[in-house]
């Protein structure tokens, strides 16, 4: 049971790192803590969930991009809206300001998707089923699981060689360490800020996307996942790729392992890890002091 | 005396006091009930703004130390009933949201900006799982029933509603009068001068003598301490408490209190209360889209309206003044 | 007296009648008797107001919110076409349960004291019923619970305890005891040599009361009961892996489970996946919508309880109509089958609907809310799902539906098999009025 049990967690550490990736660039570049990360997720998840049912009885090969796709394309979209309409004037506002906006964000987008979608549940389930399971050393395990281990992987890489490797992250990197400085070296800073507002809020999309398959779309379905994605940045260091992915990986091992041996500790063992870390190391794991 | 009846502001406390203590004869009880829940989140308010607008950070998980305060008298009154009075509440909720806010306080103080606000959230959510969580003694969920209490060994001998509506309503005036001062002589004492100089340039403070960190957090205590107590006062009126309060949503609200009444006027968090209180049931009691009200209302102040209600009227104010040349 | 009582024309009648039998004097005396002491109660010609409150926003919406309130807005609608209650049509106030205890006290303030609501039917979370129906008496105004679980609402703190608790606040629907007691009842009959049991709820109130209740009754049914893995998810979960792994390794035969919502349907399809139901059997309070929606691959052979005998097919159609022209009606207008959240929603307003008309035959006109709540306590009326009782501890009683699943050519998801509808009489599943649930059940003699 030991390798299922690890499977289990890395299985929960991909939809935290995925959830957090979004929260985590916009956190950096912008210095915006987004509380509406919570519903651009939503927005992703509740698209994603009625185009599979649209697309009921097609081709998984088929409905899973087109689905994806359109999730992360609606929610950079709403992203875009939200940044060139409102949160352009919140850069040189105080942080109450940036938050609280972000907090009515959250309001009407939760009230936009009911008046769009409908207060009902929607369920989605094709392409989970649709890929079936296989055997891991005696153990049935859906395919789905090791697709959405791999696709948060692969998020996180792009999300790397992004940032590390082409002149974009570099840019969005300089904004991200001294935002006057690069203002002043003349990088086109309203560009990028769009650009980066509208790739977190896709990432968002996709992470919503990502969950409707293994659980229904419901009204405020954004909500606990944006407090454990705050968790992870908290705990692998603000803007930190690296930290993001590490405490992922704890969060997700220890939920594991603690329901298997002692399900009553599930909760508080995970903040009580949180806790820790802060106490010993303030500034996150990998976050810079 | 004569010299305080002249202050204009003294003078102007005391109107609102009168006022205060007059509203029942013109307006019905269940306003009174509205405005005396106004009244305590104005004290929690108050608190906040000691972080917000003295010592320059923002708290978003202010709901914690609002909680602590309502827990312990929830849980003095389920354990030990036979103690359970207004006075024995007041300070349990005082003692109980000191310790917390100086748990959690001394966890964040070594923060500012944004990961501030994100660690308290973060703590704040702690609570909340562990109140939930700590269902057999707790209540979980399903909370726990504030009855009336005893006040200074008094027993009313009335029911729960003409309770609140009377006698309940002067005790919430007093209490809610004695820390509107209590806070302002904080903030205009040497130790409140101290913590907006901290909040203006750190690294200066510290270089006066003024050690930062250790002053951010008696700050946060004393504002923890405030949240306590209004969640105290608060509690009796509600009647019933629930985790909620601990939610971060509920943090947000707070500072959506502060924002709306304005938070660089001392008395404007306290008209910020007392609105979002109506604000906040009206929009909920008309629609089911109140989100959507509540929402754009909080973009249309953060865009328009910075300064808040009292903002918006003292620049009318000067604005509209004849200018002296 | 005489002329004044004609305005209501029932009474007319029956003064008339009484008069007709040539007893005259004797009607002067015995008619106001009949009519109470009412001075010329004349039925108002405003519309009857009704606050709804159910959860219309947050997860909570879609899987209870909505189809309640979908039912309150039909039975309104219903009721109206037909003369709504004694010709006065009513006007329903569809409200958000969100906020919490806190937003709710302040709500249910105003809409009695300000808005002078005729009653409030409402609320699905026990910490609100908790927080609301005191309130009821404090202030002077109806309140009837429709659809949350807790069976410690209607309890006195000591058992035994006085009835009723509120003068003014009932519940019209069973609590959560019924449910896990009738589930643990079937097992018995079906499953009486199982060995290992297990459960998951959710870690908050309902999640911990249904266990309880559950592991109580089973424990003092079938001795030999052994109680392998507790699981305690956090509400909202979506990641039920683990708990899964965590059940195969502990080899349960039975897995109860109060599981909700969006929960349920994602445990039970991660459940699925990983075979766990093919050897463990389910054991679910409120099971009833989820072969519906998690669809064809449904599997066969496990528990599934109604919250009383909720279900699209029982009361079979032909034997019970009323349960027909609901299910079609709802499906008409919500083009979706009602779930028990719906027929809640329906036992709330007909209760109210029915006690307000025997009320007024009794006193001749609109009755106060003191007389509705004394005609509401006691009442008996007919819903889709059979008879509702409401007991003097003003609590409904309901029988209670097990069932199990079976695949059918009929219908694209798993029905409950038609030939093994495990019906318990109310009282064999509600302890009576007076004695608390807990103490109930230990008192039995197996």
């Amino acid at each position: 049971m030991g390798l299922i049990y690890t499977l289990n967690g890395l299985y929960f550490a991909a939809f935290l790192f995925l959830t957090s990736l979004g929260l985590n660039i916009i956190l950096g570049v912008m210095g915006i803590l987004n509380l509406a990360h919570g519903s651009l997720y939503a927005v992703g998840g509740f698209v994603a969930a009625f185009l599979i049912g649209l697309m009921a009885g097609g081709p998984i090969a088929l409905t899973i991009p087109a689905a994806f796709l359109a999730a992360i394309a609606i929610a950079a979209a709403v992203g875009f809206v939200l940044e060139t309409t409102l949160l352009k004037h919140m850069y040189s506002r105080a942080l109450e300001y940036q938050l609280l906006i972000t907090f009515g964000i959250l309001m009407f987008v939760e009230d936009a998707i009911k008046l769009v979608f409908g207060g009902e549940s929607i369920y989605a389930s094709a392409p989970m089923d649709g890929m079936g399971a296989m055997n891991i050393m005696g153990h049935t395990y859906p395919k789905y699981y090791l697709f959405v281990m791999l696709m948060a992987l692969l998020a996180g890489a792009c999300i790397w060689w992004l940032m590390a490797k082409t002149r974009l992250g570099i840019m969005l990197r300089a904004i991200e360490m001294d935002r006057d400085m690069a203002h002043a070296m003349g990088i086109p800073m309203r560009k990028l800020s769009i650009f980066a507002f509208a790739l977190g809020a896709g990432l968002a999309g996709l992470a919503g996307a990502m969950v409707v398959p293994t659980t229904p779309a419901v009204l405020g379905m954004g909500m606990d996942p944006l407090i454990m994605a705050f968790i992870v940045v908290v705990v692998g260091g603000l803007g930190s790729l690296k930290g993001a992915l590490l405490g992922s990986v704890i969060v997700g091992l220890t939920r594991s392992f603690t329901i298997a041996y002692y399900a009553e500790m599930e909760m508080p063992l995970l903040f009580l890890i949180a806790v820790t870390i802060l106490v010993a190391r303030p500034q996150g794991l990998f976050g810079q002091s | 005396m004569k010299y305080y009846l002249l202050n204009p502001k003294a003078a102007a406390y005391l109107v609102a006091l009168i006022l205060l203590l007059l509203l029942p004869q013109f307006v019905s009880g269940y306003h009174i009930t509205q405005v005396q829940i106004g009244l305590a989140m104005g004290i929690l308010a108050l608190g906040l703004n000691l972080l917000l607008r003295y010592t320059g950070v923002l708290s978003f998980g202010h709901g914690a130390y609002f909680a602590s305060g309502a827990y312990a008298v929830g849980l003095l009154n389920m354990y030990f009933p036979e103690h359970f009075s207004f006075e024995l509440s007041i300070l349990a909720a005082l003692v109980v949201s000191v310790i917390v806010s100086a748990i959690f306080g001394f966890v964040c103080v070594r923060h500012t900006k944004v990961f501030f606000s994100i660690l308290t959230l973060a703590l704040s959510m702690l609570l909340f799982a562990i109140l939930e969580k700590a269902y057999h003694f707790t209540g979980g969920s399903d909370g726990i029933r504030i009855p009336m209490p005893t006040f200074f060994g008094h027993e009313f001998e009335m029911r729960k509603y003409p309770f609140l509506i009377g006698p309940y309503y002067y005790i919430v005036v007093g209490v809610f009068s004695a820390a509107v001062l209590t806070m302002l002589a904080i903030v205009n004492s040497p130790f409140g001068k101290a913590l907006q100089a901290t909040r203006d340039n750190e690294v200066r403070a510290e270089m006066i003598g003024i050690r930062v960190k250790r002053h951010r957090w008696y700050a946060f205590v004393i504002s923890g301490g405030f949240a306590g107590l209004g969640a105290a006062v608060w509690s009796f009126s509600a009647g019933h408490i629930t985790p909620e309060i601990s939610m971060w949503v509920f943090s947000g609200e707070i500072v959506y209190m502060v924002l709306l009444g304005g938070f660089m006027i001392y008395e404007g968090p306290i008209v910020g209360a007392i609105l979002f209180t109506y604000l906040n049931l009206y929009a909920k009691a008309t629609t089911e889209y109140w989100m959507l009200i509540m929402g754009a209302t909080l973009v249309t102040l953060v865009m328009v309206l910075p300064g808040g209600i009292t903002g918006g009227i003292s620049s009318l104010y000067t604005l509209l003044k004849p200018k002296k040349s | 007296m005489k002329n004044e009582i004609a305005t209501n024309r029932r009474n007319f009648l029956k003064a008339a009648g009484v008069a007709g039998l040539g007893l005259g004097a004797a009607a002067l005396t015995s008619v106001p008797k009949v009519a109470g002491a009412a001075k010329a109660r004349k039925i108002p010609k405003t519309p009857v107001s009704l606050a709804a409150i159910s959860f219309l926003t947050g997860p909570a919406a879609g899987p209870f919110g909505i189809p309640g309130d979908n039912a309150y807005k039909m039975m309104a609608d219903v009721y109206n076409q037909k003369g709504g209650i004694l010709g006065r049509q009513i006007e329903l106030k569809s409200l958000d349960e969100a906020g919490g205890a806190k937003t709710q006290v302040e709500l249910a303030r105003k809409l009695i004291l300000e808005d002078k609501v005729d009653a409030i039917l409402g609320y699905i979370s026990s910490g609100d019923c908790k927080a609301i129906l005191p309130m009821s008496d404090e202030l002077g105004g109806l309140i009837l619970a429709y659809d949350c679980g807790t069976h410690v609402l209607m309890e006195g703190e000591k058992s035994p305890y006085d009835v009723p608790k509120f003068e003014l606040g009932f519940r019209t629907a069973a609590h959560l005891g019924q449910d896990n007691i009738a589930l643990a009842l079937a097992i018995k009959k079906y499953m009486p040599n199982v060995k290992k049991i297990a459960g998951i709820n959710q870690d908050y109130a309902w999640g911990r009361d249904s266990w309880h209740i559950f592991e109580l009754a089973i424990k003092k049914l079938i001795p030999g009961v052994e109680v392998v893995k507790v699981l305690w998810p956090k509400i909202f979960t979506t990641d039920f892996t683990a708990h899964v792994s965590a059940l195969q390794g502990s080899g349960a035969e039975i897995i109860h489970s109060s599981l909700w919502g969006g929960d349920a349907v994602t445990f039970l399809k991660q459940a699925m996946s990983a075979d766990l139901l093919d050897n463990a059997k389910m054991a679910m309070s409120r099971g009833e919508p989820y072969p519906q929606e998690v669809g064809p691959d449904f599997p066969e052979g496990h528990f599934l309880c109604c919250a009383g005998t909720h279900y699209f097919l029982y009361p079979a159609w032909d034997k019970w109509p009323l349960n027909k022209w609901f299910v079609q009606e709802y499906k008409k207008r919500y083009d979706k089958y009602p779930t028990y959240p719906s027929y809640h929603a329906f036992q709330a307003i007909a209760s109210y609907k029915t006690a307000v008309e025997k009320a007024a035959s009794l006193v001749g006109g609109w009755p106060t809310i003191e007389e509705i709540s004394k005609a509401l306590s006691g009442l008996s009326l007919e819903t889709p799902s059979g008879y509702l009782s409401i007991n003097k501890d003003h609590n409904a009683r309901e029988d209670c539906l097990v069932g199990i699943s079976k695949k059918v050519d009929a219908y694209p998801f798993p029905i409950l098999d038609p030939d093994r509808l495990e019906v318990f009489p109310s009282f064999q599943v509600n302890a009576p009025a007076g004695i608390s649930t807990e103490d109930w059940i230990k008192g039995w003699k197996v």
